[in-house]
């Protein structure tokens, strides 16, 4: 018996030999995902509904992949310029435009507008606990024409706009009562548009002092403690009131890339309803 | 609960000291073969450098899980703490992670977080004995061995048969399922291991105005351990195992993208008595340590980070008669990183190393041990030659009674070193815009020089081991001041560097009695005094060694009847104060630093463990018996929110 049991030492040595040469870079690669490739910021939207005496009663639906996670950048969308587009036919990737928030005032001061220093009890107690250190004057955020939403990390804007949280969390389900349904417009913040950690180590950031839309930024929550941050995801499908009287239908899907990045957004919209 | 420790020393004090010399070397496992501080086998009692060892029994009394909950029961000068991002960060005597080597039979642990292998990993459901050699040990080990080594080796089936199935449920929803099924026959063996263990997050809450960072959210996981060893004996004086393993850990910090940790190891290790004097070991192993992370809206599993250590090894071992043994032996290592946060994402390097030493018994009293190492790593072209001396005293029997003294003085020098990692060397990583950490090709290895001396004293039913150490650390690495750049003042950087020289000395004393009755103890006393590189003050990453600290435990054990066995064991740990340096304003470091005080504790744990015909185990303990909450979650806080109860039973059938 023992003779017939030498011999594994000499499968073993091929086994080894295998093993070296195969397994320098590692093993198991097909039980993990390759990142997909990134989609295109705004892809061609499908056309659900056509009224074909107007295209301005097109109805459009479809996802936007923004990389919000940029501190520095605010993100607009112009949802009626994608339905006018669809309806014509035309190009629609320059839908998604980024303007930088201000950083430097070259213009006269109206005392408001600007980076607002605070500091949070980021270890204990969480964001709702601060204290204003400083304020420093910039221009205004600046803008298009024309834009329905803009985005900035976890931040939603509106164009004069009002937002309503439904129950909803498929856009198939969608439903709200337009007479009864209580839509909430943007609102000052000094503390939330955070556009400047170079102070983070020591719990201070700038934030940018500008009105934004408390219920279309609820769908991305983002908590501390802890640290790092929990982002919590809502997904239930929002409405936004555009200040021309038309409705859009817009729900957060993912708040990630394929790599990880955070406040990448991945939003399904519908416009108009 | 000052006083339970000074109630220990009475005990330790005015029990009596009995004739009890016929049973010294099995009640202090001093007749236990050990292999680490030589690498080749010896009796605990003959060893000829220092080894602290934890035995089954021990693992047993203390109910760990993994490797921390043992060692920080057992060992003092031994502290476990969270890193940033709540990583689990070791300090040892004064050394980080990185400088204490980790092994499991033997072989080496691939994957670090911040310095630290995953302690996780070393589940204790399958462990036979630890074996702890602190002091340099670069000579017989290489790299991360400068402030000692801590082998886990793992369990032999004995009985032809047995299966184990176990559980433990505590507070927080913990969860430990274990079970293993070992089959043993005269030339093939083989033991299966299966684990699960699992807790859910809890929060914490700090006191207003914390001196410096703190947590409030304790990560709970889930892990899954598989582990199966193979042996087979194709004939006498030669033995193969084969190691296959799996485990697999994951953690909620953010709900939607949970984290998941994933090793895989494989071992194949051929040992062959050639002669009764010459005995060659051949292994190879490999092991990949893997992280990814889920993301459950978009169902993907990406990975972004893989070590891969593929090592072959080969030691010849010649016991000259009666004189010593000659130990030769390389090893080869194919160190393979990927991490999307390198420069390059993907680098590799060799290892080789060549090594020997001479355990050379000049006469009954004197033994001399002498090693000498050669690594050359590939990457950085960087070679070491690394000596250790070690000499043995054994005072003779004494001349009017005959009887050995039991008196053993140990004293010796070692150099240690640590190679950067490639991490180290090639780190880009801006970490949400607070710092980007940057690798450092130039890095030079840290090198120690440690010098130790210790007595081992063993009369009646009293054993005593004290010990001194010095180590002087050049080119210590860490993350440096933090720095801008001339041309981007707006990003803070820092970046791995090699520190100034540093200190650490220390003291350890260790009191372990065996009394009638049933009753033993152990006593453990350790002290560290750091004096830390001055261009390291203020680090954020830093939180030094605490200068005392102590742990005892105290048992008794009671055969009621052939079938009932009763062992009531209490166990504490006292960690002192220690004040760290923080820097004021980190984007000026021109303010200077402040002082942060972390405060001391103490923690106790009582348990009873009942046996029932050798087969049935219950065992109840009560956690943090005190009810201890830190004031202020730091994070070299206890990982603790009160007391905790903790049930278990075992079945066992062979």
């Amino acid at each position: 018996m023992a003779k017939n049991l030498c011999n594994p030492w000499k499968y073993t040595g091929c086994v080894v030999v295998f093993v070296l040469l195969t397994a320098c870079e590692g093993l198991f690669d097909g039980i993990y995902d390759q990142p997909p490739a990134a989609p295109a910021p705004a892809p061609t939207p499908t056309e659900v509904q056509t009224d074909s005496d107007s295209i301005s009663k097109v109805t459009i639906q479809g996802k936007l992949y923004i990389d919000a996670s940029s501190w520095k950048d605010w993100y607009y969308v112009d949802l009626q310029a994608m339905a006018q587009a669809t309806a014509a036919g035309r190009d629609i990737d320059s839908t998604v435009t980024a303007y930088p928030i201000p950083t430097t005032l070259t213009r006269e001061d109206d005392g408001r507008t600007g980076i607002y220093t605070y500091w949070f009890d980021v270890w204990v107690h969480g964001l709702s606990v601060n204290e204003y250190r400083s304020f420093k004057p910039t221009d205004p955020q600046p803008e298009p024409p024309n834009w329905t939403f803009a985005v900035h990390r976890n931040n939603v804007r509106t164009h004069g706009g009002a937002a309503y949280e439904t129950t909803a969390t498929s856009m198939e389900d969608v439903q709200f009562d337009r007479d009864h349904a209580t839509f909430v417009s943007d609102r000052w913040t000094e503390t939330e548009v955070w556009a400047d950690q170079s102070q983070m180590i020591m719990n201070l950031i700038g934030s940018q002092g500008i009105e934004v839309n408390p219920v279309l930024s609820s769908w991305l929550r983002v908590d501390i403690p802890p640290m790092p941050p929990a982002f919590i995801l809502n997904n239930h499908v929002f409405i936004l009131r555009l200040a021309d009287g038309t409705y859009a239908a817009l729900q957060l899907e993912n708040y990630q890339s394929a790599t990880g990045t955070k406040c990448h957004l991945t939003i399904h919209y519908k416009y108009p309803l | 609960m000052n006083r339970l420790f000074a109630l220990l020393i009475l005990l330790f004090a005015v029990f009596p000291l009995s004739s009890f010399a016929e049973q010294i070397d099995t009640t202090f496992n001093l007749n236990d073969v050990v292999v680490t501080a030589t690498r080749t086998p010896k009796l605990l009692k003959d060893v000829p450098i220092q080894t602290r060892l934890i035995t089954a029994k021990d693992i047993e009394r203390t109910d760990a899980t993994h490797i921390q909950d043992l060692l920080q029961q057992e060992l003092p000068g031994i502290e476990f703490s969270y890193a940033m991002n709540q990583q689990i960060h070791l300090n040892f005597n004064g050394f980080g992670g990185q400088s204490v080597l980790f092994l499991v039979d033997g072989e080496r642990l691939a994957g670090e977080t911040l310095d630290d292998v995953d302690f996780t990993r070393l589940n204790m459901a399958d462990v036979g004995r630890i074996e702890i050699v602190k002091g340099a040990a670069s000579a017989l080990y290489g790299s991360n061995a400068a402030a000692g080594v801590i082998n886990i080796i793992t369990q032999e089936g004995g009985s032809p048969w047995m299966l184990n199935v176990g559980a433990r449920l505590a507070r927080h929803n913990e969860q430990r399922y274990g079970g293993s099924f070992s089959l043993n026959r005269k030339r093939v063996s083989n033991t299966l291991n299966v684990n699960y263990t699992g807790i859910d997050n809890f929060n914490v809450t700090s006191g207003p105005q914390p001196e410096t960072r703190v947590f409030s959210t304790v990560y709970g996981d889930k892990t899954f351990h598989f582990k199966d060893k193979f042996t087979v004996r194709p004939m006498d004086g030669m033995k193969l195992t084969l190691r296959a393993g799996y485990f697999y850990r994951t953690l909620s910090r953010n709900p939607d993208t949970p984290e998941r940790y994933r090793d895989f190891t494989a071992r194949l290790r051929g040992i062959w008595d050639i002669s009764a004097a010459d005995n060659i070991e051949v292994s190879y192993s490999f092991d990949q340590y893997d992280k990814s992370d889920y993301q459950k809206i978009a169902g993907l599993d990406i990975r972004d980070y893989s070590n891969v250590q593929n090592a072959v090894r080969a030691i010849y071992s010649h016991h000259f008669s009666n004189t010593g043994v000659l130990t030769a032996g390389s090893d080869f290592m194919h160190d393979y990183l990927f991490n999307p946060r390198l420069d390059g994402k993907s680098r590799k390097q060799d290892n080789v190393d060549a090594f020997a030493q001479m355990d050379w018994n000049i006469s009954p009293q004197w033994e001399l041990v002498g090693a000498l190492r050669y690594d050359y790593f590939s990457d950085s072209h960087d070679s070491h030659l690394t000596p250790k001396l070690t000499a043995c005293y054994r005072f003779p029997q004494n001349h009017k009674t005959a009887e050995p003294q039991n008196l053993t003085l140990r004293f010796g020098y070692g150099m240690g070193f640590r190679a950067p990692t490639l991490k180290e060397r090639y780190y880009n990583f801006d970490m949400a815009g607070i710092w980007t950490v940057l690798g450092n090709d130039q890095l030079q290895s840290e090198v120690s020089h440690n010098l130790n001396v210790s007595l081992e004293w063993t009369r009646s039913r009293y054993n005593f081991t004290a010990a001194l150490y010095y180590n002087h650390v050049r080119n210590k690495i860490a993350t440096g001041i933090p720095f801008y750049k001339p041309d981007h003042t707006k990003q803070l950087y820092l970046s791995y560097t090699n520190l100034d020289c540093y200190r650490v000395c220390g003291a350890e004393a260790t009191i372990q009695a065996h009394w009638a009755g049933g009753f033993s103890g152990r006593l453990c006393y350790a002290y560290t005094q750091e004096q830390l590189p001055k261009d390291h003050d203020g680090s954020t990453q830093y939180i030094p060694a605490r200068p005392h600290s102590l742990t005892a435990r105290l048992d008794w054990d009671k055969d009621f009847t052939k079938n009932y066995r009763l062992n009531v064991g209490i166990s504490g740990r006292f960690l002192s104060a220690v004040e760290g340096k923080e820097y004021v304003d980190y984007y000026d470091i021109s303010r200077g630093t402040t002082a942060i005080h972390y405060p001391a504790y103490t923690l106790w744990k009582l348990s009873t463990m009942q046996t029932v015909g050798r087969r049935f185990r219950l065992t109840v303990a009560v956690d943090n018996l005190f009810n201890y909450r830190p004031k202020y979650y730091y994070f070299n806080a206890p990982v603790t929110d009160g007391i905790n109860l903790q049930v278990g039973v075992s079945v066992t059938l062979q």
